[in-house]
């Protein structure tokens, strides 16, 4: 069934596949030669591939953990990253690598401080001008995990279905698909809690 | 529902979706600066170890090999027969026919009986020699029996190599190290 529908999306977004299957090609040089220059001692190329990549962890980490422990879980991924960045055999692929590296984070934070977050979620006054944001991401983050992270991304972070399938190493039909089922889960869920 | 518009931001605009942007923007990513430390210098540091350590083994093994082919080499001598070659059969000269023709006598400076004496001379002893290097390889090949100081070389050899392998494959794991944490795994399976 699955397979059926996944088919029918490959088919029906050929247009786009063929859009999104140009850009990767000239956005993994760059990053190609960005990792070149930084493993050859350039620092400036890594502070560049941060200004790519910072958004989609951003976006990974606030699917899954506290806002307040996001920005500095970023920039402990990047630190991490830069320290290991020599152990990356595939240059090309180092978005769906620190992207992992940002999953892995967020299921390590949650495993050494689970009792403490709750009750720092729990304390900590709403805020009005984001309330509202807060309500509808704690709603995403009910959803099952494959949808989650593709909702913040595009939601929250602004990215696009081919953006985000470039940069995590998803395919353009499994975005699509997250993107599509996610956003009806969503609004099943905003519908409900409306009327309640 | 407008799924051009969720997917890539095109078509006609979904207010709901809209609405959505416009609230969870706040959450949005604020661009800060990567402080990255000093003391941290990431070097292109390939690993040379595994290679290192099947140049390593491949050299020991030829060593070896070259040793034990010496060793084997050395061993003496012992049991090796005498080489017994069949006498060379006398050849008379009534079996060879005379091919020569009678008529062409006046330019032959040479007997008759010269002549065939000569061509058994020429057609009997190659046979013969081929005959007998046969016999030597097939019948001949001494077998040698290791003495005990060999034995023992071999087993200290043996020992040596069996070392330098474990060391080996020791300096090989430590040179891979640990897996990683953060290996990417399972990347597809989100969709």
């Amino acid at each position: 069934m699955f397979e059926l529908e996944a088919t029918a999306d490959m088919l029906l977004m050929t247009p786009q596949v063929k859009a999104s299957t140009e850009e990767p090609s000239s956005t993994r040089k760059i990053e190609v030669v960005l990792i070149e220059a930084v493993l050859a001692g350039d620092r400036d190329s890594f502070g560049r591939l941060y200004d790519m990549y910072a958004p989609m962890i951003h976006g990974i980490l606030l699917a899954r953990v506290p806002r307040s422990e996001v920005d500095d879980l970023v920039q402990d991924i990047f630190l991490h990253a830069y320290k290991k960045l020599h152990t990356l055999r595939d240059w090309a692929a180092f978005g769906p690598w620190i992207a992992m590296i940002a999953r892995n984070r967020a299921m390590d934070f949650y495993r050494r401080t689970k009792e403490t977050v709750e009750v720092t979620e729990d304390l900590r006054a709403p805020d009005n001008s984001t309330s509202r944001a807060k309500e509808i991401l704690q709603l995403i983050r009910d959803l099952p995990e494959a949808y989650r992270e593709t909702l913040v991304l595009r939601l929250v972070e602004g990215m696009t279905g081919p953006e985000i399938a470039e940069r995590t190493g998803l395919t353009p039909a499994s975005v699509r698909v997250n993107l599509h089922r996610g956003m009806k889960q969503l609004r099943e869920k905003l519908g409900h809690t409306e009327a309640l | 529902m407008s799924e051009e518009y969720l997917w890539d931001k095109s078509g006609e605009p979904d207010p709901e979706i809209q609405q959505l942007e416009q609230i969870l923007g706040s959450l949005r990513y604020q661009p800060s600066a990567l402080e990255l430390p000093t003391e941290t210098v990431t070097e292109h540091r390939k690993s040379y170890l595994p290679l290192l350590a099947i140049a390593a083994t491949l050299v020991l093994t030829v060593f070896a090999g070259l040793l034990w082919f010496s060793l084997h080499n050395r061993a003496p001598k012992t049991g090796v027969t005498k080489v017994v070659t069949p006498a060379v059969p006398e050849v008379s000269p009534k079996v060879i026919p005379n091919v020569m023709p009678k008529s062409d006598t006046t330019s032959d400076t040479t007997s008759p009986s010269e002549k065939k004496q000569s061509t058994a001379q020429a057609t009997v002893p190659r046979s013969n020699k081929q005959f007998v290097a046969r016999d030597i390889r097939r019948v001949h090949k001494p077998e040698v029996v290791p003495t005990e100081e060999a034995l023992h070389a071999k087993e200290q050899l043996m020992t040596a190599l069996r070392l330098a392998s474990e060391k080996l494959n020791l300096a090989q794991r430590k040179a891979q190290g640990p897996a990683s944490p953060n290996q990417i795994r399972n990347q597809h399976k989100i969709g």
